[in-house]
């Protein structure tokens, strides 16, 4: 986020189908960015016929900044370039995004320039826009499966994507299948506080003080 | 894991042609044919356009020995039709293994069932390998998942020195590359897995690094000049 003020976040939703806790963190997420006084795009991936990008590049030589293909997935170049906040919930699947959120993701290439510059001792591309947008993943895996491999693996993707995102601020978590509605409610909060949403922030010290007393 | 007889490419690059990672995959199955493995070779775009195709790649996966999928890096990761054609194959594994009441997952116990061995190939256009370790780590998670016997990742940097030609017409200047994929051509038709000598032929930049970020950067520019009629390359349509 650029200001201290509530802005628009995107919410792209990855999810392949109704599992429990995936709910629950949508919902948390939507609830808790309401109550932070920001306005939700809440974007469910699976209703939406986003054809996957097929690696042109003509949004880098032709239309510069636009996918050159006419269907939502030029809408996402356009939602994500105008948020304040990126949300990305997901399964983890095998460490990675579910293709419903990739086919997303990948459309996002148009808000970067195609040139290449050095940046920490890395070849990256330059952002196309000045404006910049936080960043918070959460995904969920299979109950005990917080600290296995694929959520290792999951991690460590939100953190490379931070360096080619260059978000002012970012938060990834991960939750287990078969959380309960007010264990995902306070991991998201916290999750939300991480990234300014001050609403969230309240409602966690909230929590730990109930928690303390 | 045991000398294939029969081997799968997957092309992971939703490119409808002058894909890169088709060139490298390809010239793979070219020596795994020469070593007397015979192979087939499926476009993930296309299996994935119509049931009828999606169960011929269903088909194709449980017939083969040796499974390789070949991808451009997306964003730090695979593709989303990449994506899309682990979670089916790995549901398919599944389903497959209920079936026969087997474990799947190493994790698991010992895998009874055809176990195939599992290779993936990254390239992007990044001069760093770095940039795609990600992206081979979830192929062999899903290799982990799925009940494959994870055989090895290659990852080849600068990618945009191939872009899509056939390997054996620059072999000059991918040198590297190419024997990485003949050592890796040796190693998985014995039964064996990528060597890390291929890993790091595989991984051994073909040019300076800021010499292709040079390159690359003046050939954005004239291709832009070409095509883009005007529009400044910095355009922000969405400001």
């Amino acid at each position: 986020m650029n200001t201290d003020l509530p802005g628009g976040a995107l919410l792209l939703d990855g999810r392949r189908d109704d599992e429990p806790t995936l709910a629950l963190a949508h919902d948390a997420l939507v609830d808790g960015v309401t109550a932070g006084g920001w306005a939700v795009d809440d974007w469910r991936l699976r209703d939406d016929r986003i054809a996957w990008c097929t690696g042109c590049f003509k949004c880098w030589t032709t239309t510069p900044g636009v996918c050159a293909h006419h269907d939502d997935g030029r809408e996402v170049a356009v939602r994500w370039v105008r948020s304040d906040l990126a949300v990305l919930l997901t399964p983890v699947t095998f460490g990675g995004y579910s293709s419903e959120l990739k086919k997303a993701l990948d459309h996002a290439i148009p808000s970067l320039l195609p040139t290449m510059l050095r940046r920490g001792g890395e070849t990256h591309h330059p952002q196309r826009y000045d404006r910049r947008r936080d960043l918070l993943v959460v995904g969920t895996v299979p109950a005990g499966e917080a600290d296995g491999p694929e959520a290792r693996t999951f991690r460590r993707l939100v953190e490379r994507n931070t360096l080619n995102m260059e978000p002012p601020r970012w938060a990834c978590g991960v939750l287990e299948e078969g959380a309960g509605e007010w264990e995902v409610r306070v991991a998201v909060d916290a999750l939300l506080a991480k990234v300014g949403v001050t609403a969230a922030q309240e409602r966690v010290d909230f929590a730990r003080e109930g928690a303390v007393a | 894991m045991n000398a294939p007889q029969t081997a799968l490419l997957l092309i992971g690059s939703p490119k409808p042609k002058e894909s890169s990672s088709e060139s490298l995959g390809t010239y793979l199955f070219e020596e795994l044919e020469t070593r007397g493995v015979r192979t087939q070779t499926v476009k993930l775009v296309k299996a994935l356009h119509s049931d009828e195709a999606t169960e011929e790649l269903r088909a194709a996966v449980a017939g083969s020995d040796l499974i390789v999928l070949s991808f451009p890096l997306y964003v730090d990761s695979l593709p989303a039709p990449a994506m899309l054609a682990l979670e089916r194959i790995s549901a398919w594994r599944a389903d497959a293994a209920a079936e026969t009441g087997e474990a799947l997952a190493a994790g698991e116990g010992p895998v009874t069932g055809h176990r195939p061995a599992f290779v993936a190939i990254c390239q992007s256009g990044f001069p760093e390998v770095e940039q795609s370790e990600i992206a081979v780590e979830i192929c062999r998670n899903f290799a982990a998942t799925a009940g494959f016997e994870w055989a090895g990742g290659l990852i080849l940097a600068a990618g945009g020195m191939v872009s899509g030609q056939p390997l054996r017409k620059i072999k000059g200047m991918m040198r590297s590359a190419a024997r990485a994929l003949d050592l890796t051509a040796d190693a998985l038709a014995a039964g064996k897995p990528v060597p890390e000598k291929a890993v790091a032929l595989m991984a051994k930049p073909g040019f300076p690094r800021v010499a292709y970020r040079f390159m690359a950067n003046w050939g954005w520019r004239s291709q832009l000049k070409k095509e883009a009629g005007g529009t400044p390359l910095d355009a922000r349509p969405f400001a």
